[in-house]
């Protein structure tokens, strides 16, 4: 079959929205983003952490663009707040890191900061940050595949 | 020796890596490619690695599924009937001496709960992790206490690394304006 006879094939099956998928999604995408949250929280307690919970928050994004389109998600998660969680949370990670350094500790000594359980506080912020670095660039990396690339030669 | 289950489970994930390889639809490649990953996944849980079972579930069964499926979009889909695709020779044969390559090595893995196993050649590393990270840092997970108080720096790094991949990507499509 000729190049085509399938890209004509192609444009005879356009995507279409299916209703089993996304009423499953609707229900189903607060239960996976509050798990993302638990996982990411929980880490200290149980297993999973920031990585872990990045991940399935991303997984619900990308489980809603999955369902209702993606242009419909990316009006709803635009690319700024991808920017500032990921450049958020790096920062976080960061001046959570540097604050015992001001208070006469060591980078990431959490006992510095003095207040009780401080250790534990440091740990959970440190997870929130890298959950929120994992969720929006694996999101930012989905949406700017979605986008497509075209490459010319010489382009600027 | 290996329980039934963990049997099972080995059985399922070889099977789906080889419909992964054989099927010639893409699109059943990539729903072949997710139940590996998630039996891959569900063998992790067995091996008392729900950390490691977690990552894989999320980012081997669902991320990169959907990153596969979005990509198969933008190409187009074989119109011919056959259901297995033809296999490439002197690929398969690579495969096979680099797979046998990697088994080898298999024999020199420690058994799950070697006292003499590389993990326990300083125990008193080990020791001092179990005894004392509920303590010092107020956590029950010691797998967390290590990955975030005791070896934080690290994970600074390897969460740069991902916010950096991120960036690198973005520049490699030329998206730099991305806001």
């Amino acid at each position: 079959m000729s190049e085509q006879n399938i890209q004509q094939e192609r444009a005879e099956r356009p995507y279409t929205e299916s209703s089993v998928i996304m009423t499953t999604v609707r229900i189903v995408a607060p239960f996976v983003f509050t798990y993302g949250l638990f996982v990411m929280f929980h880490g200290a307690s149980s297993s999973g952490g920031g990585f872990q919970g990045g991940a399935i928050v991303a997984a619900m994004v990308l489980m809603l663009a999955f369902a209702f389109g993606i242009e419909p998600t990316q009006r709803w998660f635009k690319n700024t707040a991808i920017v500032l969680l990921a450049t958020g949370g790096v920062l976080a990670f960061l001046f959570i890191g540097i604050g015992p350094l001001l208070l006469d500790g060591t980078f990431l000594e959490y006992s510095a900061y003095g207040f009780k359980k401080a250790p534990k506080y440091g740990i959970e912020g440190v997870e929130l940050g890298i959950g929120a670095i994992v969720a929006s660039v694996i999101s930012g990396l989905f949406f700017a595949i979605a986008r497509g690339f075209e490459y010319t030669e010489g382009q600027q | 020796m290996i329980t039934l289950l963990e049997a099972a489970l080995l059985g399922f994930v070889l099977v789906s890596a080889i419909a992964t390889i054989i099927l010639r639809d893409v699109l059943a490649a990539i729903v072949a490619f997710g139940a590996y990953s998630l039996g891959l996944a569900m063998l992790w849980l067995t091996l008392q690695a729900p950390d490691v079972a977690l990552t894989e579930a999320a980012i081997g069964a669902g991320v990169t599924t959907i990153l596969f499926i979005l990509t198969l979009t933008k190409t187009v889909r074989p119109t011919d009937d056959s259901v297995f695709t033809p296999i490439n020779w002197p690929a398969a044969g690579v495969a096979v001496l680099f797979a046998g390559a990697l088994l080898w090595t298999v024999p020199a893995i420690p058994a799950i709960g070697d006292p003499s196993a590389p993990a326990w050649s300083d125990p008193e590393v080990t020791q001092f992790y179990l005894e004392s990270a509920y303590e010092q840092t107020g956590v029950e997970n010691v797998v967390t206490a290590v990955l975030a108080a005791y070896r934080g720096f690290d994970t600074f790094g390897e969460a740069v690394v991902v916010f950096a991949a991120g960036v690198a990507v973005l520049v490699v499509i030329r998206e730099e304006r991305f806001t």
